[in-house]
């Protein structure tokens, strides 16, 4: 445990070591000590919370269709909403957690969402159909609260594995649904409800978890490791911002832009794959219902290592080769995982398709959790605004594969799978041209300019009138710390870490 | 390698020749020598309500001896065309083993020579639907050997209309809105409560 050097008075002291902004600089998985350590496991609970109601629907569709007299028409449409209403949802939960914090903002978007799923049980026509998907898919906003909490609670040694373990926990949750839906569903029709009735019920399940997670978040969870933003304003210790600036420079900053297209192509992937790949299972092998829901699963499921995986190598990567390392790892990674995407829509044999689609699992989930190693870097003031960028881009990344590849019958689903590897890899290559002015990009090193320190980077984002009101000295510890980002055989050689900035004040 | 290649491929070929003598029968292949009706009340039926009196034969134009391989009769709802449009979970394929046109079972009991009737309550998970009815004759592989329906052979005649239940029920309804204003109440409560705790100063 480490007391901060910065700042004369009692510092809190923590479970965890940490550094100058008080964030873990470890990450310990099976600890549930305050503050660091209770959120990741508030914030990933949540957050499979909210996954398992979004997907609650698909593995009862049998029923459903059956009860509401869906065509295949509307189902597809309703699995477009699902994934639609994030687009925007993420964006604005990125926001409010910028200047409400994470825990209000999470909180408020699983308790105002819990109503739509329990409002599931009483739907009766495609249209309202459509209309609780679409609302319930709102729910996964939350993975920018996540991402947000994790990037607020731990230092860059660990931040990329925090996000990843966070986020690939989160989404476990679409492929566990899969496996608990038709159980809860078999167990209250064993009982004795009708089919048609039973179902309803069941998803009382998902949406009571919901709400109980959105308790535990108000209760036990804090935005920072020194408090909530509400008693931090109030004490002077965090500024509040305003709005319409930390959109602006969320918004202007072009690297977001990027990671948002480049997002849409691992996780947007990801998304529709957890929406075709059971019937490409079920119509191409002539499989079991019961069967292809199980392979389907085992794609969600392989969360639980893959993507927090993407995180730890994104960490290892910049220990060793600084923010160079983590753009490099991740476009090779995602690229690969196009690669096996076009492999997969190839292959004729159920054991080869199942093999490469485990495959194109590790590949396309990791390459989800090295891109959130490299967000929190982006920019400082906007974490959020970034953050709900590249979430948002996600899903519309599975918004627009879907309608051009697996709407209708224009292609067959492996065509369409095939075309979707393709469209991986020519959506990655725009990594090449993320450049940080300290650190440097894919093709070109740091900028030997003298006004390229990480301080410069991030103290352009305030102006100098805010940052006479000392506004912007958060994101100067954060500079200071990041500038490990240089990568080992240059971080020995920069200035101590320790030591007051100039006056640039 | 030839020689395992010749191995396997005589292994796939044996299991599909297998396949079809063990089930995979075809429906063009089967023989209309059943005759099947269907009566029920006017209107459009309600699924755990309304029966439907179904009654099944041999018919009789066709020579003695036709049914001596009928073991079981199977008698099944089925969805008619209209009913099929834009949901390929309810296709109609002419290979029985892939069929997905009767999908509700009304009776399977063994067959007997004489005609026979049944009056059947429509069950609660039947959706609603436009259907018609089909007899199998089954031997004793289980395999189908002969069938017939109460419609003619386009499906367009004698269809009939079934609503199916809600599944809703006003205790679910009631407690889906209790609970959602129970989280939003505790959200708004939890607000005041936040800043009333945040008015107090400083901890």
């Amino acid at each position: 445990m480490e007391i901060s050097s910065n700042g004369a008075e009692t510092q809190p002291k923590f479970a965890l070591p940490v550094d100058s902004e008080h964030k873990a600089t470890e990450f310990r998985l099976f600890s549930v000590a305050a503050p660091h350590m209770r959120a990741f496991h508030l914030s990933w609970v949540s957050f499979f919370a909210c996954f398992v109601s979004t997907f609650a629907a698909p593995p009862l569709l049998p029923i459903i269709r059956d009860n509401l007299n869906l065509t295949a028409t509307d189902i597809g449409n309703a699995g477009i909403a699902s994934v639609s209403g994030a687009v925007f949802a993420r964006l604005a939960m990125g926001t409010a957690c910028d200047l409400f914090g994470p825990r209000l903002a999470s909180a408020s978007l699983i308790l105002l969402t819990a109503p739509v799923v329990f409002f599931t049980s009483i739907a009766s026509s495609p249209v309202s159909f459509l209309l609780v998907r679409f609302f319930t898919g709102f729910s996964l906003a939350t993975f920018v609260s996540t991402q947000f909490w994790m990037s607020s609670m731990f230092s860059a040694p660990v931040v990329g594995t925090a996000n990843g373990v966070a986020g690939g926990w989160g989404n476990l949750g679409g492929g566990a649904t899969q496996l608990i839906m038709p159980l809860v569903f078999g167990l209250i029709r064993d009982i004795g409800a009708v089919k048609f009735t039973a179902w309803r019920i069941a998803f009382f399940i998902p949406a009571l978890f919901q709400t109980l997670s959105a308790f535990a978040i108000l209760l036990f969870g804090q935005d920072l490791p020194d408090g909530n933003y509400k008693r931090l304003q109030k004490s002077g210790d965090k500024q509040k911002d305003k709005f319409s600036r930390v959109f602006y420079h969320g918004i202007t900053n072009y690297r977001g832009w990027i990671l948002a297209l480049t997002y849409g192509y691992c996780f947007g992937v990801e998304l529709t794959i957890d929406n075709i790949i059971a019937e490409y299972f079920y119509d191409r092998f002539n499989l079991k219902l019961h069967t292809a829901g199980i392979i389907a699963a085992s794609f969600g499921l392989a969360n639980i290592i893959s993507r927090p995986g993407g995180g730890m190598l994104s960490d290892a990567m910049g220990k060793r080769f600084g923010m160079r390392g983590r753009l490099w790892t991740l476009w090779t990674v995602q690229t690969l995982g196009g690669v096996f995407c076009i492999i997969l829509g190839q292959v004729g044999s159920l054991s080869a398709s199942v093999a490469v689609m485990i495959i194109f699992s590790f590949f396309v989930q990791a390459a989800c959790g090295l891109t959130f190693g490299v967000v929190p870097f982006v920019s400082r003031r906007s974490l959020g605004v970034i953050s709900g960028m590249t979430g948002g881009g996600g899903n519309v990344g599975a918004v627009v594969t879907q309608l051009i590849f697996f709407k209708g019958s224009r292609y067959s689903k492996e065509t369409g799978i095939t075309l979707m590897g393709i469209m991986i890899i020519c959506c990655s290559l725009p990594l090449f041209l993320i450049y940080f002015p300290q650190w440097g990009g894919m093709f070109c090193g740091p900028s030997s300019d003298k006004t390229a320190t990480e301080e410069d980077y991030y103290m352009s984002e305030w102006s100098s009138n805010e940052k006479d009101k000392g506004l912007h000295e958060a994101s100067l510890k954060f500079a200071d710390n990041s500038r490990r980002e240089r990568g080992r055989s240059v971080h020995s050689q920069t200035l101590p870490s320790n030591a007051t900035p100039p006056a640039n004040v | 390698m030839a020689a395992r290649l010749l191995v396997l491929s005589s292994i796939l070929t044996f299991s599909c020749f297998a396949e079809i003598c063990y089930g995979a029968v075809s429906f063009s292949s089967l023989e209309r020598t059943l005759v099947v009706t269907a009566s029920h009340r006017q209107g459009l039926l309600i699924a755990g309500e309304d029966k439907i009196t179904v009654a099944w034969g041999l018919n009789q134009s066709f020579p003695a001896g036709t049914d001596s391989t009928y073991r079981t009769i199977k008698v099944q709802l089925c969805y008619a065309p209209i009913s099929q449009v834009d949901r390929a979970w309810r296709k109609t394929e002419d290979h029985l083993s892939k069929d997905k046109t009767c999908l509700f079972k009304i009776v399977e009991k063994p067959y007997s020579n004489t005609n026979e009737t049944l009056e059947w309550t429509i069950e609660r998970d039947v959706p609603t639907a436009t259907f018609f009815v089909r007899a199998y004759a089954l031997d004793q592989h289980n395999n189908e050997v002969a069938y017939g329906q109460n419609t003619d052979a386009k499906k367009t005649s004698n269809l009939f209309d079934i609503q199916a239940i809600t599944g809703r029920h006003a205790s679910l309804d009631i407690a889906s809105v209790c609970f959602s204003a129970f989280s939003v109440v505790s959200l708004i409560g939890f607000f005041f409560a936040e800043k009333r705790k945040g008015g107090k100063g400083q901890q």
